[in-house]
């Protein structure tokens, strides 16, 4: 008897494989699904949210941007995370070398301290920021929805850039002391450019989380510095019609095109595994 | 070269704040220019951290450190012109081979052709010349470890120091590599202080070794002196493998002491004379002694053997001195004579300038 050779794998081992593939769209379509709703909807000619669509236009896309409210609220979240983004890698990057260069008193409650915004449920926060902020008073102002961000936004930076150093050789630094650079000049040669990838997704993430955040902005904005997420909010308390889920298309689309930009440059996923 | 006094030591000591006690307990060292000093300890004896005070990454808690003359102590670590391989190399990712190499020299601010011309010629001496513009994770770990010399000795510094440099290679790379050592040390001709834990690399590289443990220099000396005559139990157990067998001094036979030792009678050691009637420890090597099958008349010393450990070049016999007396190690080497089993009755012999004797550290 001779013995076939052949490429193929054995029936049972390509049937559990084809199920394993279905089991993961099935998955990928019961997450997606709601967005793929919302995708389709889009598009509606009709003036109020209905589904399935029954026309096709791009006039839903048009309305986002002839609204004044959905304009400015693009502005006050553009400008609230960018500059979110950039105080909170300026913040982030000192506390990561202290709670894991240093050892002191305290450091693992710091360490928490840093972490617990992310296991308090925003509502608590926003009412404490709104106590906290309105006799400043910095409630309905871009510095109080700064600030307000920079609570949930700054422990992902630390976290981010945390894990780069983590993997970064600490004696890589006091090698370049001992070469003659000055302790900034180490830093600024040697361990920025270890650590930049994990501070840029840090970066990245604070954008998109504080471009996103609504239950906070809720509490501390007003009516002059309104967030695009409490704008729609506000939109669909009255109305609702395509444009709402225009938006929430462009929204997927920037986080998508951001996330994916800095994926290609900087390897956002592995600098979030390592973490 | 030699014997002008280059880096000196003294009274260095340095408390880590929180640390139950001193990682360095006031050590003084001497290393004269041009010279190779090996720091020989088992780890947290406070090598790594006299290391680390002479590089000045950490500040002492009390003592001076001097080179040619000049009082270094507070000069801060990045003008104190000391080479540093460390034991991770620490090479800098981002940077290929020859900007890894450049580094100190931009540091200098070093004109760009001088830096060019000075890198290749650190890259040659290394021989990684053809490596220039690789980048660092696709070197091997001893390419590495020259990059980490080339960087090191690039600026020209007053003091190369090497910490367990040969600790991440595998043994094969570890024996090129401490020759290679050598070489670039005498080409260069610099002072060169190294920590390790390896007594073997100290005693083969070094021109002195300096032991030290829980802080402290047990003793000083060439690596003879170190290993033929330990001034210390701790110093002789832990550089080689040794006997030390207590007795006491029976008075001076000459140049010798006479030691009663148990199982051995009245053995003449070498070594700083003690006291008739206090007690005395005696240092026998392993491969100092050669044993014989014991003739049923013949005096000396006999013992007996419990077990044989084949190990290729040598034999490692363990044998219990007359009936109860205490057990030795011996080492014979194969092939030249004959074998004894467990069990096998035998005389003990050796030269007179085997047995030594050493001091207890009180």
């Amino acid at each position: 008897m001779t013995v076939r050779r052949t490429g193929r794998m054995p029936w049972a081992h390509r049937l559990g494989r084809a199920g394993w593939a279905a089991v993961l769209v099935a998955l990928y379509l019961f997450l997606l699904a709601p967005i793929l709703v919302v995708l389709v909807e889009s598009f509606d000619d009709a003036t109020y949210l209905r589904f399935p669509p029954q026309g096709f236009t791009f006039d839903a896309y048009g309305q986002v941007f002839a609204n004044e409210s959905f304009r400015l609220g693009i502005q006050v979240s553009g400008v609230t995370a960018a500059v979110t983004a950039l105080l909170a890698m300026i913040a982030g990057v000192p506390a990561a070398l202290a709670l894991t260069r240093l050892r002191f008193r305290g450091r693992s409650a710091i360490e928490a301290a840093f972490l617990s915004p992310l296991l308090v449920p925003h509502i608590v926060l926003g009412l404490a920021l709104l106590l906290i902020l309105a006799p400043i008073p910095l409630t309905d102002t871009y510095w109080g929805l700064i600030l307000a961000h920079l609570g949930v936004t700054v422990p992902y930076v630390v976290r981010t850039v945390s894990a780069a150093l983590m993997s970064a050789d600490p004696r890589a630094e006091e090698a370049a002391r001992t070469l003659g650079a000055s302790g900034f000049t180490a830093f600024r040669r040697i361990t920025l450019p270890a650590i930049r990838s994990g501070l840029l997704s840090g970066g990245v993430i604070a954008f998109l989380l504080s471009f996103d955040e609504t239950v906070i902005s809720l509490f501390v904005s007003g009516q002059n510095t309104v967030p695009l997420p409490v704008a729609v909010l506000q939109y669909v308390e009255y109305r609702s019609d395509p444009s709402i889920a225009s938006l929430s298309v462009l929204l997927v689309l920037l986080s998508v095109v951001v996330v994916v930009l800095v994926e290609r440059g900087l390897g956002l996923r592995r600098s979030l595994r390592s973490g | 070269m030699g014997d002008t006094p280059h880096l000196v030591l003294s009274g260095l000591a340095k408390t880590y704040p929180g640390a139950d006690g001193a990682a360095v307990r006031g050590i003084d060292l001497t290393v004269e220019r041009g010279r190779i000093l090996a720091v020989l300890g088992p780890s947290g004896c406070g090598k790594s951290t006299t290391l680390r005070l002479i590089a000045g990454l950490v500040a002492p808690t009390a003592g001076r450190i001097e080179v040619d003359g000049r009082d270094l102590t507070d000069v801060p670590v990045h003008r104190r012109d000391m080479g540093v391989v460390f034991q991770s190399y620490a090479l800098f990712p981002h940077l290929d081979v020859a900007r890894n190499v450049a580094f100190g020299l931009e540091m200098r601010a070093v004109g760009k052709a001088e830096v060019k011309r000075r890198v290749g010629e650190a890259l040659e001496l290394v021989r990684l010349g053809h490596l220039a513009g690789r980048r660092i994770a696709q070197l091997s770990g001893g390419q590495q470890q020259r990059v980490a010399l080339a960087r090191a000795l690039v600026v020209e510094p007053s003091v190369l120091l090497l910490d367990e440099p040969l600790s991440n290679l595998d043994a094969r790379l570890r024996s090129t590599m401490q020759d290679e050592i050598g070489r670039i040390q005498r080409e260069t001709g610099i002072t060169t202080v190294f920590v390790t834990h390896d007594q073997q690399e100290a005693l083969s590289m070094a021109d002195s070794v300096a032991v030290m443990n829980e802080g402290r220099i047990e003793q000083t000396g060439t690596p003879q002196d170190i290993y033929e005559r330990p001034a210390r139990p701790f110093v002789a157990r832990f550089v080689g493998r040794a006997n030390m067998v207590e007795g006491t001094s029976r008075g001076r036979d000459g140049e010798r002491t006479l030691v009663e030792l148990p199982g051995l009678g009245k053995v003449p050691a070498a070594g700083d004379p003690v006291e008739t009637g206090r007690p005395a420890t005696v240092m026998l090597r392993p491969h100092r002694i050669a044993l014989a099958a014991a003739a049923p008349e013949s005096g000396g010393a006999r013992g007996t053997v419990l077990s044989a450990a084949y190990a290729g070049e040598t034999v490692a016999y363990r044998v219990r001195l007359g009936d109860d007396g205490p057990v030795l190690d011996v080492e014979r080497p194969t092939g030249s004579e004959a074998s004894h089993g467990p069990g096998a009755e035998v005389a003990l012999s050796w030269d007179p300038e085997a047995p030594r004797l050493v001091a207890d550290p009180s």
